[in-house]
């Protein structure tokens, strides 16, 4: 199956970081914050009305808007790997 | 992110210095001295980053400082329990070659999340030293400096490890430095190398200047790299780093599971659900209660208490020009005092609460959404709502906004938001003659002007919009001596940029007034106040005084007409006109040399410019409808 954006797990989802589909310095910050390709990732919490999504990575929570999670493709949890 | 980085500066230099939770908020450059058995160190508080990517300008702050005056040590404060994320940032500056000590900071904090560190380990791993510390309860700041000064004197040899990266990558990452070595510059030449093969502009600006040839072998080698990796070359490098920094706390961490804490639940009730909202706005509403409440008592007692000193202070300084004048000084710093400060001492410690406890990352989540209606995200609410008590400090707190795009939208929208002051003439003025439902309208029309703005200005600013990316601190009991000091240096700061202004700005008035000035200046002013806006002559020259102030043009208004019923010199169209006038005509003076501070006079000149249209048009344009 293909990767999905982070935008659509629900909150309690793991998944895998695939890849970042976003533009140098939004790369940047997600990658300086450890969303890297391979990292597993937890979501805690999405916001209403199309707020951010919260998610647990490297023993941290960061809080993702939903238009960047759109942009992070993830595996999520229980799919065979290609 | 909230390692304590403030916190130990204010120890080590006792220093009074911005203290929070907001990540990445310490951006000025704080300096300080301190003695330390004998030895005096000049200490620098750099600006809190989690990289030295020089993405935003915090970063390329703290890399320029660090690559070109040459610090003989840096603290590195690190969160224990966050150490995988910290030490990213660590390696980084093992890599640009820095002298470090860490500070492994609230390892208490750690510990009551079932985590311990191994700090001996963890320096054997980093070749460093590592202090443990609790810095809020000053534990491990003597070992700290020294440290510190063990390593300056070479008592201690530190050996930084070498950071080493895949074999794949390694191979390219000296490859390229090879390249930068031919012309060497302000960094480790490997530095640099890493930096090019991410694509670094700051780099490689730096590099292009001396050496082409590096730059065209950097853009080589990223390239062969993302063939083999799949991913971009900044992408691959950063994985490693990170996978490195996993190493080194695997090795010197042992994580224990610990039960579900209350501020587990705490973060629960208030992140998610409808009643995360509903304690949102109580929040809200109840800073605002406190705030003007505790604001009116002050400001009414210290408004008294001045009265009655007036008739003394008036004798002593004499009559002629010479004693208006020196009145006139003396009125600027009674009005700093007894309007602003009253509110702005417990808006500030208020929001230092918040901020230090942990609230306002809660507030950033849960506004996000409302905010993109006007182009900007989660973070850019805190500015917004600090702009309804004062637009000063909200135009400051604009620094926490990452890109230039960013922070010029945030800072231009809260410049529109209502403060206290423009609450005194919209409530003292419409609200109490016209009705409160019209000065609620008002309240309505500025949003709905905010929102329109909002969006017009994200259509035509350039550069690419960027959304929310922000670590969420656990909450924690606020600390009340960093709430106290955060309280009295954001304070201080504000009364060392308006105080002196103010006491200009007054004189300048009582100079035009003492030299009758005023009247003419009044007929100058007329086609405007007169002619576009239908005000009485008199307008005008209140609209001046309300520059100083935005309060004082309500004030001046009764002053100068003599008459505190301001219903015998405005007619109820008038009130709204001169309300919304003063609404968005220019930010006051204090307003002003933040707008400088932050943008620089090119775009403050540019905003305050097109808010002085905005009134014109907003204020010629509902002249007419009303009448």
């Amino acid at each position: 199956m293909a990767p999905v954006p982070l935008a659509y797990l629900r909150p309690g989802d793991g998944a895998t970081v695939e890849s970042i589909d976003a533009g140098w310095g939004l790369t940047r910050r997600l990658l300086d914050m450890g969303v890297t390709p391979g990292e597993h990732i937890e979501v805690v919490r999405s916001a209403r009305f199309g707020g951010p999504v919260e998610i647990r990575v490297r023993g941290s929570v960061l809080s993702i808007g939903r238009g960047v999670a759109m942009k992070v493709l993830v595996r999520p949890d229980g799919e065979p790997t290609v | 992110m909230n390692v304590g980085k403030s916190v130990l500066f204010n120890q080590l230099t006792g220093l009074h210095q911005h203290v929070g939770n907001w990540p990445g908020k310490t951006v000025e450059r704080a300096e300080g001295t301190m003695n330390f058995g004998g030895h005096i160190i000049d200490v620098v508080d750099l600006p809190g980053i989690y990289s030295l990517s020089t993405y935003s300008i915090e970063e390329r702050v703290a890399l320029e400082y660090i690559s070109t005056e040459k610090p003989d040590v840096v603290i590195n404060v690190v969160d224990a329990s966050l150490l995988e994320r910290n030490l990213y940032f660590t390696i980084q500056l093992l890599e640009a070659g820095v002298s470090l000590v860490i500070a492994l900071n609230q390892v208490d904090q750690a510990q009551k999340k079932g985590i311990s560190t191994d700090a001996v380990k963890l320096a054997e791993r980093l070749g460093v030293p590592v202090v443990p510390m609790i810095a809020v309860r000053g534990i491990g700041f003597h070992e700290l400096m020294t440290a510190v000064v063990d390593t300056v004197e070479g008592r201690m040899a530190p050996k930084p490890v070498r950071i080493r990266y895949g074999a794949e990558v390694e191979a390219h990452v000296e490859a390229v430095a090879e390249a930068v070595e031919e012309s060497p510059i302000a960094m480790p030449a490997r530095f640099a190398a890493v930096r090019l093969l991410e694509g670094d502009d700051y780099v490689r600006r730096l590099v292009a200047q001396v050496n082409g040839k590096a730059i065209a072998a950097a853009e080589e080698h990223a390239k062969q790299l993302e063939k083999e990796h799949g991913h971009s070359a900044a992408t691959v490098i950063a994985s490693e780093r990170y996978e490195l920094a996993r190493k080194i706390v695997t090795d010197s961490q042992s994580v224990a599971p610990t039960a579900r804490t209350f501020a587990d639940r705490l973060d629960e009730v208030t992140s998610s659900g409808a009643l995360s909202y509903v304690i949102m706005a109580a929040v809200v509403a109840s800073m605002f209660v406190i705030v003007f409440k505790v604001g009116d008592e002050l400001s009414s007692l210290l408004g008294e208490f001045f009265l009655s000193l007036e008739p003394s202070v008036m004798s002593a300084l004499g009559g002629g020009a010479v004693g208006a004048l020196a009145w006139g000084a003396v009125e600027g710093l009674i009005a700093g005092i007894t309007i602003a400060l009253p509110y702005i001492v417990p808006f500030y410690a208020i929001m230092a609460l918040l901020e230090d406890s942990g609230y306002l990352a809660r507030m950033a989540f849960l506004m996000d959404s409302v905010m993109h209606t006007v182009g900007l995200h989660g973070k850019a609410f805190i500015p917004m709502v600090l702009g309804y008590g004062c637009n000063v400090p909200a135009c400051l707190g604009c620094r926490i906004m990452e890109t230039d795009r960013e922070r010029t939208l945030t800072v231009f929208l809260t410049t529109l938001i209502p403060c206290a002051g423009r609450t005194i003439v919209i409530l003292g003025l419409v609200g109490r003659y016209v009705g409160l439902e019209w000065a609620l309208g008002l309240y309505g029309f500025d949003l709905l002007l905010v929102f329109v703005l909002g969006r017009l200005a994200y259509k035509t600013l350039p550069g690419e919009p960027s959304g929310l990316i922000m670590e969420v601190p656990s909450y924690k009991m606020p600390h009340a001596g960093t709430v106290l000091k955060r309280t009295w240096f954001e304070t201080s700061s504000f009364v060392t940029i308006a105080m002196p202004l103010m006491v200009l700005g007054s004189v300048v008035l009582k100079a035009l007034e003492v030299g009758g000035l005023l009247t003419p200046l009044s007929g100058l002013l007329s086609p405007i106040s007169v002619g576009l806006l239908g005000l009485p002559p008199i307008a005008g020259v209140v609209l001046i005084f309300g520059v100083l102030r935005k309060e004082l043009s309500l004030i001046m208004l009764a002053a100068l007409s003599g008459t505190a019923d301001l219903a015998s010199i405005l007619t109820a169209p008038q009130m709204i006109v001169f309300s919304v006038v003063t609404m968005f005509y220019i930010p006051c003076l204090g307003t002003v040399v933040a707008l400088y501070k932050e943008l620089g006079w090119k775009k403050a000149l540019v905003i305050i410019l097109s808010e002085v249209a905005l009134a014109l048009v907003a204020g010629g344009l509902l002249s007419r409808i009303l009448h």
